[in-house]
C-alpha cells in the first residue's frame, strides 16, 4: 500500500487545504446541496404568497428579491456545480489522470464558487437586495431604477463566480486533452467526460459575456458610463450580451446532467450508447448552435424580422439534434438487459419529464407564439421542465450512481425508490399546473382569481418535491456508515473509474492505466515512489479566495474587511508563489492535437481564448452602440489621434523587447535578459504615463465617462485595456525581481515565454482599438 | 376568435400543441414499452454485455435514427413554415388602422389619441376596425400584453415597436406587463375597453377627435 498523502478525512485542515480532485469533488457536492437549500426554501417562500394572492406573506419587492435570487442561486450555484461535482470527481478517473491538471488552481476555483455565493447572497440580507429577475435587465438595474447597494453586492459575487468558472475552464480543457490514458482518443472518450468537455468550451465563450455585461453595469452604476442609460444606444444592450451568456448558460446546465444520464443508461443495460457517435456529433451542433440562437429571448423587442427568421430557424432547429440524443438514449434501451435501480429510476424520470421540457422550448422557438407566451408562466414551466428535469433530475441520478465510488458504500435502494417516486409525484405536481396556469404573468404575487386553484396545487407540488430531498439527504447520510460495501464495480459498469477501489486512493490507480492494448491494462510502476513526493495540500487557494472576498464585501458590505481582505489577498498570492508544489503529469498519455503542447502552454491559450472573447464582446458593445447612435464624433475631434499613434508605437516596441528577452534567456545570456525584461517595464510605464496625459486632457475638457456615449465606451474599453497592461506590468515586476537573482537562463526561459503570449495579446487588442476609437 | 391576432396565434399554437403532444405520446410510449418489454428479470449477465475497460468500437450512424430525424425533420420544418406564415400577416398592418400610441411607465400605462387627447389606464378602441399599437417605454423595459386578444410586443425606452389587431368582440379586456419591471409590476395592471364603432365614434368626438 502506498503511504496517505492527506490528513484524515475528520480533520478542517484537509478540508481548508485539500487540492485533490475528490476532495474537491466532495466539497463541490456539499456547497451545491447547501445552497440548493437555500434556492429551495426561497421558492417555498414564494410559492407560499402564491397560494392566494391576497396573503400580504411577501411584499412586492421582497418578492421580487426572492424570485430573483431563487433564480440566481438555482442556475449559477446549484445545477452547474453539482455538475461539476461530478466533473471534478468523475473525469480524472475515467480518464485515467491522477488528477486535474492545475490542482490548485482547482481548489482556488472551488473556493470562489463558494465565496461567490455567500457574497451574492449576503446581498439578499443588505439594505436592499437586487429585485430585477435573474436576468438583471438594465435599465432596471442601473443606478437611477435600483440604487441599492444589494445590486452592487450581488453584481460581485458574480463577479467571483465568473472567476471560479474561468479558472474551471482552463483546467478542465487541460486536463482532459493532456491526461487521458494512451488509447484514449477524443472519440471514445466516457459520454459524460465528453459532456464535460463541451461544457467547458461552452463556459469559455459565454461566461466572458457575462463579465463583460456585469463590467460594463458595474462602470455605469460606479463610474457613472452611460451605456445602458442612453436609449439611443444602450436599449438593448444588455438583452444581446445577458442572452449571448445565457442561452449557452441553459445548455451549460443541462449537459453534465445529460452526460451523466448516459453513463447510468450504460451501465444500467451493460451496452455502448446506442448511436453513440452520433450523439457526439449531436452534442458537439448543440453547443455550437447554443451560441446562435440567443435572439429568440428578444423576439419581442423590435428587432428585424429577418434576425427573428433567422433566430425561429436555429431555435426551432436546435430541437433535432436533442432528437438525436433522446431517441438515442430511448434505443439504447431496446434489446437490452435493463437493470432497474435507483440512479436508472431518475434517468427514465429525467428523460420523460425533458420530452415535455423540449417540446414546449420549441413553441418558444416560434417568433409568433412567443407574442403571447414570453412573460408568462409558460416559460416559467418550460425552463423548470428542462432544467430540473433535464438538469438536476439528471445529477440527482448522478448522486445515487457514483456515490458507492465515492463513499465505498452502498445506499438503501428501497429509501431510494421511495425518492424517485415521492419527488416525481411533487415535481409533476408542481410544474404541470404551472401549464395549465401559463396565463399568469411571470414574477408577480398577483394574478387572476380562476388561476387560484393550479397555483396552489403547485404550492403542494413544491413542498412534496422539497420533502422529498429530505429522504435522499436521509438516505445518504444514513449509508456512509450503514451501508453495505460496495465494492470495486456494483453497477458493472464498463467506464474506467469503476476499475479502482471505491473510494479511489489518492493518486486514483495503481499503476498507470493504458487502452493501448485496445483492452485496459494498467502498466506497473514497480513501486516507483514519485506519488510520495505529489503535492495535495496547500493553504494558498482558500487565501486567495478568503482574501478576494473580504476585499470586494469591504466595498459594500463594511468598510474594515477591505484592508484586512488585501493584507490576505497579498500574503496568499506571495506565498503561492513562493510555494514548492509538485503536480506530475503522467510520462505517457493521449494527447491529440496538443501533444507538442505542455500543459502550462495549454492552460494560457486557453485563458487568452477566454481574453478575446471577453474584448470580443467589450468591442462589439462598442459597435453595437456606435451603430445605434444617430451621430458620432468624427475622427480627432474628441480624441487626439498623436496619443493613440504614440501608445501604438510603445506599446509594440514592448512586445519587441518581450521578444528580445526571450531569445537572450535562450541563449543564457542572463544580464541581458533582465535589461530587455526591465526596458518592457519601462515601455508600459511610459504607455500608462501618456494614457494619463491624455485621460486628464479629457476631462479637463469636459469628456468624461459620463458625459456621452463616444466618451464613455472610449474610457471603458481602453480602461479595461489599460487594467490588462497594469496587471502585465505587475507579473512584469515579479519577472525581473527572479531575473535579477538569475533565474532564467538556457533551462528555464518557459515564465518569460508564457508571459509574453499575454503581453503580445494586450498589444493585439490595442491594435484593434486604435483604428476603432482613433482613425474611424 | 375574438380578434385577427387571437386567431392567429391560437390558431398556430394549437398546430403546436397537437404536433407536440403527438411527438411526446408516442416518444413516452414507446419508452415505457420498452422498458417494460426488456426488463432485466435477475441480475445476471447477459450475452454480448461489455465488460470492465472496453472501448466502444467504431459506429456508424444508425440508419434508425436517420429515418426518426428525418421525421422529426419535418414536423420543424411544418412548424416553422407555419410561423413565417403567420408571422407575415401579424406584421403587415392595414393601411387604414387606427392607430394609437402605448407609453407605458412605472407603473402604468398611457393612450395617446391622433388627436393628441391623453388617457391614462383605460385605453379605448373601436371594434371590427384594424388598430395599430405603438408602443415603447419612458423608463425600464416592460411588455404590452393582452393575452385575450392575442396581443404581446415590448415596450422599451428609445424604441418604438408595433403590433396590430382588429377585435371583433366588444368588451373590457385586461392589459397586464409581461416584463419585470420593478416593485409595481404585479399592479401594473389596465384596460382595454373595446367599444361597439359607433359608440367609439361618440366618445372620440366627445374627446375632440375625428377617427376616420
Amino acid at each position: 500500500m502506498t503511504h496517505n498523502p492527506l490528513p484524515p478525512a475528520s480533520s478542517i485542515k484537509r478540508w481548508l487545504m485539500t487540492t485533490n480532485h475528490k476532495d474537491v469533488g466532495i466539497l463541490y457536492l456539499v456547497t451545491s446541496i447547501y445552497f440548493l437549500i437555500i434556492g429551495g426554501v426561497l421558492a417555498l417562500l414564494f410559492r407560499f404568497q402564491l397560494t392566494d394572492p391576497s396573503l400580504n406573506f411577501l411584499n412586492a419587492q421582497k418578492f421580487n428579491q426572492a424570485v430573483t435570487m431563487h433564480g440566481l442561486v438555482m442556475i449559477l450555484f446549484v445545477i452547474s456545480p453539482l455538475g461539476f461535482a461530478f466533473a471534478n470527481y468523475v473525469v480524472p478517473l475515467q480518464i485515467g489522470a491522477r488528477d486535474l491538471a492545475f490542482p490548485r488552481l482547482n481548489a482556488l476555483s472551488y473556493w470562489l464558487y463558494l465565496f461567490g455565493g455567500i457574497l451574492t447572497i449576503i446581498s439578499f440580507f443588505q439594505d436592499s437586495a437586487i429585485d430585477a429577475g435573474w436576468t438583471m435587465y438594465a435599465p432596471l438595474t442601473t443606478n437611477q431604477f435600483s440604487p441599492y447597494v444589494g445590486v452592487n453586492t450581488g453584481g460581485l459575487g458574480l463577479a467571483l463566480l465568473v472567476a471560479s468558472v474561468t479558472a474551471s475552464t482552463f483546467n478542465f480543457v487541460v486536463t482532459i486533452f493532456r491526461s487521458r490514458a494512451q488509447g484514449l482518443t477524443i472519440n471514445k472518450l466516457p459520454m459524460f467526460t465528453f459532456s464535460i468537455l463541451l461544457t467547458v468550451l461552452m463556459m469559455l465563450y459565454a461566461f466572458p459575456s457575462l463579465l463583460a455585461g456585469l463590467v460594463i453595469l458595474a462602470s455605469d452604476r460606479l463610474l457613472g458610463t452611460v451605456y445602458f442609460t442612453s436609449p439611443e444606444g444602450g436599449a438593448l444592450l444588455w438583452d444581446h450580451i445577458f442572452w449571448f451568456f445565457g442561452h449557452p448558460e441553459v445548455y451549460i446546465v443541462l449537459f453534465p446532467g445529460l452526460g451523466a444520464m448516459a453513463e447510468v443508461i450504460q451501465a444500467s443495460t451493460r451496452k455502448h450508447l446506442f448511436g453513440r457517435t452520433a450523439v457526439m456529433v449531436a452534442m458537439v451542433i448543440v453547443a455550437v448552435l447554443s451560441f446562435l440562437v440567443w435572439g429568440h429571448h428578444m423576439f419581442n423587442t423590435g428587432i428585424s424580422q429577418d434576425v427573428r427568421r433567422v433566430f425561429t430557424i436555429t431555435t426551432i432547429a436546435i430541437s433535432i439534434p436533442f432528437d438525436a440524443i433522446i431517441l438515442s438514449y430511448i434505443y439504447s434501451l431496446v434489446k437490452a438487459n435493463i437493470r432497474i435501480n435507483t440512479p436508472f429510476l431518475f434517468v427514465l424520470g429525467s428523460i420523460g419529464v425533458f420530452i415535455i421540457g423540449g417540446i414546449t422550448g420549441v413553441f418558444l422557438g416560434s417568433n409568433v407564439l412567443d407574442y403571447i407566451l414570453r412573460g408568462t408562466y409558460f416559460v416559467v414551466a418550460h425552463f423548470h421542465y428542462t432544467m430540473v428535469g433535464g438538469g438536476l433530475l439528471g445529477l440527482l441520478a448522478a448522486i445515487y450512481y457514483w456515490y458507492p465510488k465515492m463513499t465505498g458504500r452502498m445506499f438503501d435502494e428501497k429509501l431510494g425508490r421511495i425518492h424517485f417516486v415521492t419527488s416525481m409525484i411533487g415535481y409533476n405536481l408542481l410544474y404541470f399546473p404551472l401549464f395549465i396556469a401559463w396565463e399568469t404573468p411571470r414574477r408577480v404575487p398577483i394574478y387572476q382569481p380562476d388561476l387560484l386553484f393550479w397555483h396552489q396545487l403547485a404550492t403542494i407540488g413544491g413542498l412534496i418535491f422539497g420533502l422529498s430531498f429530505l429522504i435522499m439527504f436521509w438516505n445518504l447520510l444514513w449509508s456512509l456508515r450503514n451501508g453495505p460495501p460496495a465494492g470495486n464495480n456494483p453497477w458493472g459498469a464498463f467506464t474506467l473509474e469503476w476499475a479502482t477501489e471505491s473510494p479511489p486512493p489518492p493518486h486514483n490507480f495503481h499503476g498507470i492505466p493504458t487502452f493501448s492494448s485496445g483492452k485496459l491494462e494498467f502498466i506497473s510502476t514497480n513501486g516507483a515512489v514519485h506519488h510520495h513526493h505529489e503535492t495535495h495540500l496547500s493553504p494558498y487557494p482558500f487565501g486567495v479566495s478568503l482574501g478576494s472576498f473580504l476585499t470586494l464585501a469591504g466595498l459594500t458590505v463594511h468598510s474594515l474587511m477591505l484592508p484586512v481582505g488585501l493584507l490576505v489577498l497579498a500574503i496568499s498570492i506571495v506565498g503561492w508563489g513562493r510555494e514548492k508544489f509538485v503536480a506530475f503529469e503522467d510520462p505517457i498519455g493521449e494527447r491529440w492535437p496538443f501533444d507538442g503542447v505542455d500543459r502550462v502552454k495549454l492552460g494560457w491559450w486557453t485563458f487568452i481564448a477566454s481574453e478575446i472573447a471577453l474584448f470580443g464582446i467589450l468591442i462589439s458593445a462598442y459597435i453595437y452602440v456606435r451603430g445605434a447612435s444617430g451621430s458620432w464624433p468624427a475622427p480627432g475631434t474628441m480624441l487626439d489621434v498623436w496619443h493613440g499613434a504614440v501608445n501604438t508605437f510603445v506599446l509594440l516596441t514592448s512586445s519587441l523587447t518581450v521578444v528580445l528577452a526571450l531569445a537572450s534567456a535562450k541563449a543564457g545570456r542572463k544580464g541581458l535578459t533582465t535589461a530587455f525584461l526591465g526596458s518592457t517595464i519601462g515601455l508600459g510605464l511610459l504607455f500608462l504615463f501618456n494614457k494619463y496625459n491624455e485621460w486628464s486632457e479629457l476631462i479637463h475638457h469636459g469628456v468624461t465617462f459620463g458625459s456621452s456615449l463616444p466618451a464613455s465606451t472610449f474610457f471603458l474599453t481602453t480602461g479595461v485595456h489599460g487594467a490588462h497592461v497594469t496587471a502585465g506590468l505587475l507579473a512584469l515586476a515579479y519577472l525581473v525581481s527572479r531575473s535579477i537573482k538569475g533565474a532564467y537562463g538556457k533551462d528555464n526561459w518557459e515564465s518569460i515565454e508564457y508571459f509574453g503570449y499575454y503581453w503580445h495579446f494586450v498589444d493585439i487588442v490595442w491594435v484593434f482599438l486604435f483604428p476603432l476609437f482613433y482613425l474611424i | 376568435m375574438v380578434s385577427t391576432s387571437a386567431e392567429a396565434v391560437y390558431g398556430l399554437f394549437n398546430l403546436f400543441l397537437t404536433l407536440g403532444t403527438l411527438v411526446g405520446v408516442v416518444v413516452g410510449s414507446y419508452m415505457i414499452y420498452n422498458l417494460l418489454r426488456y426488463r432485466a428479470r435477475e441480475d445476471k449477465p447477459a450475452e454480448g454485455e461489455v465488460s470492465l475497460g472496453e472501448l466502444p468500437p467504431r459506429q456508424g450512424f444508425p440508419i434508425k435514427l436517420l429515418l426518426s430525424l428525418v421525421l422529426s425533420s419535418a414536423i420543424v420544418i411544418s412548424l416553422i413554415v407555419g410561423t413565417f406564415s403567420t408571422l407575415e400577416y401579424l406584421e403587415s398592418p392595414p393601411r387604414d388602422s387606427f392607430e394609437i400610441r402605448v407609453t407605458a411607465f412605472q407603473w402604468g400605462w398611457e393612450f395617446t389619441y391622433p388627436n393628441g387627447v391623453v388617457v391614462l389606464g383605460e385605453g379605448r378602441i373601436p371594434a371590427n376596425r384594424p388598430v395599430k399599437f405603438i408602443v415603447t417605454s419612458r423608463d425600464v423595459f416592460h411588455k404590452f400584453g393582452v393575452l385575450e386578444l392575442g396581443i404581446g410586443i415590448d415596450a422599451i425606452p428609445g424604441k418604438i415597436n408595433s403590433y396590430w389587431t382588429q377585435v371583433r368582440v366588444p368588451g373590457t379586456y385586461e392589459i397586464r406587463c409581461f416584463e419585470l419591471c420593478g416593485t409595481g409590476h404585479g399592479v401594473m395592471i389596465g384596460k382595454l375597453v373595446v367599444m361597439e364603432p359607433s359608440e367609439f365614434e361618440r366618445w372620440y368626438q366627445s374627446q375632440g377627435g375625428v377617427s376616420k
